[in-house]
């Protein structure tokens, strides 16, 4: 267990210090401030800090008004969470003209409902439409693990807020993989839940069709504690699912014992640097995976999954596109006006491939409870790069960073990143998917693999 | 020798452009073209998949 005042203290590890009143939520949250204002100016992960909020609430904790699983753990969330009396950014300056939130999102109630105390807004790409975590408004977030390379993004605040150890958690979005990509290359673990599984209710949208909420964490454990506090049905979010909450922090220490686990190939065994590849070897090597499966048109759910993206984003930010174009960061507004010109037969076609290839993955789910795929084809880009070099191939960074996470988020199955990490090499995530609604498995591996040493993740 | 089945998507642009009243200043018309064309290479895979009839999309909208 890490000192709870330290940058590698886990959500865990505060909340058990706070609780047994070896440490105040106050003392905690005053370290965590100053551990954001020291490394801010390298990382650029905040956009807005609610230091007198979060004092505030810390002292009711103190007081012992407020008990939860997560009493006194500070988090921060992506910028497009509602959080009350700030604008919603979403990553752009548009929205940041606009009204302030009247209260906090769905997930930062539960949050704070659960003991956590929050600290702050995050960086992000503008609107969601990011794999990079660059922003031309606010400046890039930065890796702390090498300041001149990627976040990742779209949520790249919450990637480098808790590599960097100013915080131990943050929330994120995940429509395409932007909980996943940040935490591959900020070396976290990261969970994209089922979609449909927590409330979106209070947070800016991009594409319905797939925006997923979750959180980035520096343990499986703290993914499980979180994931837990945020569970349950919501009315305000009309995909929100009304199925009972399953607890995952009880089954977390259970091992892999029971689970079959198989490899992605075809597909997901090409397009990528050799690091991504060999993430996945070590920690197929690790669980005893030897078993290679085909998720069958993985390259159409890709192909399906982008033109949805750019259609439903297009769209939805149309009317911005038409009176405020100049407002928009460059390297997100001309996607945008593309989106609103490709055909709707394609649009169409995507949507009823989805439920073919959905069929055809959870077929493929009787055989199997976990499938292990590469989160990004090759470790942190540098900043600025706009064409990188995949199996030889020069190709745009933001039009192909998801290509291994796309085809899963496309139907909506939970994966958890975990990080790897060869010694003098940036870190690099693999993909553990499960079956829809099998969070505890895929949290279960994940545990597994942190206990067995194979995913680490430290702070910079 | 151009190729007669490979769309004109500059033309695409601006006339579909046109067709929604979406304004394309001339400094970012270069760009959205890159995208489109580049949305026109990515898509194939899904194009090229054949579909059952009956195969229609998964309504989430519960009335």
């Amino acid at each position: 267990m890490s000192d709870p005042l330290s940058k590698a203290a886990t959500a865990a590890d505060i909340a058990r210090a706070v609780a047994g009143g070896a440490v105040k939520a106050g003392d905690v949250v005053d370290a965590a401030l100053k551990r954001i204002a020291a490394a801010e100016p390298t990382v650029n992960a905040f956009t807005d800090i609610v230091a007198e909020r979060a004092t505030k609430r810390a002292a009711e904790i103190d007081a012992g008004k407020v008990k939860g699983p997560l009493a006194g753990v500070p988090f921060a969330v992506k910028n497009l969470f509602d959080i009350e009396g700030l604008p919603t950014r979403a990553g752009s300056k548009i929205n940041n003209d606009g009204p302030k939130a009247r209260r906090d999102g769905a997930l930062v109630r539960r949050l704070e409902e659960a003991g956590a105390i929050l600290v702050g807004g995050l960086n992000m790409g503008e609107y969601a439409y990011d794999f990079t975590g660059e922003n031309a408004h606010y400046g890039p977030s930065r890796n702390p693990h090498d300041p001149t390379r990627m976040t990742g993004g779209s949520s790249g605040g919450s990637g480098a807020a808790v590599a960097a150890g100013e915080v131990p958690l943050a929330l994120g979005s995940d429509t395409n993989g932007s909980i996943r990509v940040p935490s591959s290359l900020c070396g976290l673990f990261g969970l994209k839940p089922t979609y449909g599984r927590l409330s979106r209710a209070g947070s800016f949208p991009f594409v319905d069709a797939f925006d997923h909420l979750g959180p980035l964490a520096r343990s499986a454990e703290d993914l499980a504690l979180s994931f837990d506090a945020m569970q349950g049905w919501d009315p305000e979010d009309p995909v929100c699912t009304d199925r009972d909450i399953e607890p995952t922090v009880p089954t977390l220490h259970d091992g892999i014992d029971g689970l079959k686990i198989a490899i992605a190939g075809d597909y997901f065994a090409r397009g990528g640097e050799p690091e991504c590849f060999e993430a996945v070897a070590t920690v197929a090597g690790a669980l005893g995976a030897t078993r290679t499966i085909v998720l069958p048109n993985a390259a159409a759910a890709r192909a399906a999954a982008y033109v949805i993206t750019a259609m439903e984003g297009g769209q939805l930010h149309l009317p911005r596109l038409r009176t405020r174009p100049q407002d928009f960061d460059p390297d997100t507004r001309e996607r945008l006006m593309a989106g609103n010109l490709l055909p709707g037969s394609w649009y169409v076609k995507a949507q009823r491939f989805r439920r073919q290839y959905r069929a055809e993955v959870l077929k493929l789910f009787d055989e199997v409870d976990i499938v292990l795929a590469p989160a990004t084809p090759c470790s942190a880009p540098r900043l600025g790069q706009v064409m990188m070099t995949i199996g030889g191939a020069e190709l745009p960074v933001r039009a192909n960073f998801g290509l291994f996470t796309q085809p899963i988020s496309f139907i909506g199955l939970p994966v958890v990143a975990v990080p790897t990490r060869k010694p003098g090499a940036m870190p690099i995530g693999v993909q553990v998917i499960a079956r829809p609604y099998g969070e505890t498995a895929a949290l279960r591996v994940a545990a597994f693999l942190e206990k067995q040493g194979i995913c680490v993740s430290t702070p910079a | 020798m151009p190729d007669e089945n490979k769309p004109d998507v500059a033309r695409w642009v601006d006339e579909g452009a046109r067709a929604i009243g979406l304004t394309i200043a001339p400094e970012y018309r270069a760009n959205v073209i890159v995208n489109v064309e580049r949305s026109l290479a990515i898509v194939q895979p899904l194009l090229s998949v054949e579909l059952d009839d009956d195969l229609t999309p998964l309504p989430v909208y519960r009335p």
